[in-house]
Order: structure tokens, then sequence, then C-alpha cells
């Protein structure tokens, strides 16, 4: 039996996005780019300690409004 | 339709005219593999003083002889074995020019941990390749896991436009790990099923 079979589905999705078998093109690429793209612009770069970027980014914004 | 995919077909209307150019020059698809690589040599030099923007724009000309070169090799019927290995070697080294140059940019702002963690996304940038080309040594097929070098490149791209360098090379450190484990599994799997298929 494989591992993904044996799982509930929550489980199921976090495994099927560590083991990765989905070709380019299809949603669950899509879902995963938006993932991707939404820690890349929304993570102030001060959480990560970046060396070069500027300014607080979309989260660091909102974080500092509700302030 | 994806999102993904549509921008895959936009961005695939201005390259044809790029890849018809080539096939009416008769370029060599070995010479543009080589004109990527060095292009990619000055966008890691570029990374490494900082100029960031600029080594965006160097790396979007370099990737476009690097996506041209097996599209003009099939126009130019001068695909061949030596081709796609010279094709391979000479993205290996792509990789390593962007991510030297991040390295010594972190170097010279005296930032050890980003020096550690642009060195470890270098080998497993390094081993997502090698873990696929041995692994397809043994089984016929290895192409699992998000990873890949394509991703990589665009993923650079935008860290560079966008001044986001530190979150794209988490986002590639953490992707080629999961990638590297990803094949050792799943070759894993195919070797052990084939084993238990051999005849005692």
């Amino acid at each position: 039996m494989s591992v993904s079979r044996a799982m509930t589905l929550p489980l199921r999705m976090i495994w099927h996005a560590l083991y990765w078998t989905f070709e380019r093109a299809t949603w669950q690429y899509d879902l995963m780019v938006i993932a991707i793209l939404a820690f890349i612009w929304l993570t102030p770069p001060a959480w990560l300690g970046d060396p070069v970027a500027s300014g607080p980014g979309l989260v660091g914004i909102l974080a500092a409004l509700l302030r | 339709m994806t999102f993904t995919g549509a921008i895959g077909r936009a961005c695939l209307l201005p390259l044809r005219a790029i890849i018809a150019l080539c096939v009416a020059l008769r370029i060599h698809p070995n010479v543009l593999t080589l004109t990527g690589v060095i292009i990619n040599g000055a966008a890691g030099w570029a990374l490494a003083t900082g100029s960031f923007g600029l080594a965006g724009w160097i790396m979007l000309v370099a990737n476009i002889f690097d996506f041209i070169d097996g599209k003009v090799a099939d126009e130019l019927k001068l695909s061949s074995r030596f081709g796609g290995f010279w094709d391979s070697v000479m993205d290996r080294f792509s990789d390593l020019f962007i991510l030297i140059g991040l390295i010594y940019l972190y170097a010279t702002l005296e930032r050890p941990d980003y020096v550690l963690i642009a060195a470890l996304t270098l080998t497993f940038s390094v081993m997502t390749s090698y873990t696929r080309a041995r692994a397809e040594s043994i089984i016929p097929l290895c192409k699992v896991g998000f990873m890949e070098r394509p991703e990589r490149i665009v993923l650079f791209m935008i860290g560079a436009f966008t001044n986001r360098m530190a979150a794209v090379l988490w986002v590639i450190l953490v992707l080629s790990v999961l990638t590297v484990l990803d094949r050792i599994y799943f070759t894993w799997r195919a070797v052990r099923s084939d084993d238990r298929e051999l005849p005692a």
C-alpha cells in the first residue's frame, strides 16, 4: 500500500506537497506557486533578517497599521 | 487553463521570434548554450556587487539563450547526445555563478548566516540535478520534486527584480532539500519494486 493511501485528507495534502509528483501547469502547481509568491512578497524582510531588502513588505505594513 | 500555463504560453510568443532569428542565422545551439553561461557569469558579478535590478535583467537575457538552445537544435536538426550533455553541464555552471555571486555579496556584508544559506542552496541545487542524473542511470525516469532549474531561474529573477533575495533563497533551499529527498525516495521505491519482480 502506498504511503498516501493510508492517510486522511489533510495529511494526504501535506504528503503531496512534500512528495511532489505533479506536472507544471496543473492546478496543484498553480497553488504551490501562489503559496511561494505569497511567502516571498508578504513576509517582512526583517523577519528573515534580509541583509539587502528594503521596505517592510505587505504584512509589515498591515501589522504597523493594526498597531 | 491554469495561470502558470497562460504565463508560459504568453512568454513563448516573443521567444518564437528569437528562435526563428537564430534558426535563420543558423547559430549553433551549443554556441547559444555557452553564450547563456557567460551572460549568467555577468549576472553573478552583478549580484556580487549588490546590483539586483541589473542582475535581474542580465539573468533574463541569459535565460533566453538557455531556453532557446534546445528548440533551435530541434529546428536545425542538430540535436545530439553531446548537445544534451553540454547543456546540462553548462546549466550547472550557470547555477553556480549566480549562487557564488550571492555568497560573495553576503560575505562582503559580513553576514555569515546568509553565506551559509546561499552555500546550502548551492549544494542542494547541484544535488537536485545529480540525484536525477544518477537515478536515471538505474531507472528510466526520476522526475519528482518541485524545485527544478526553471523554477530556480524564475525565483532568482523575482528575487532580483523585487529585492527579496533572502526569501527566495529560503524557498529554493527548503524545496531543493525536499526535491532531493523525493528523488531518493522515488528511486528507492522503483529499485525495490524492480528487485521484487526479478525471478528468484
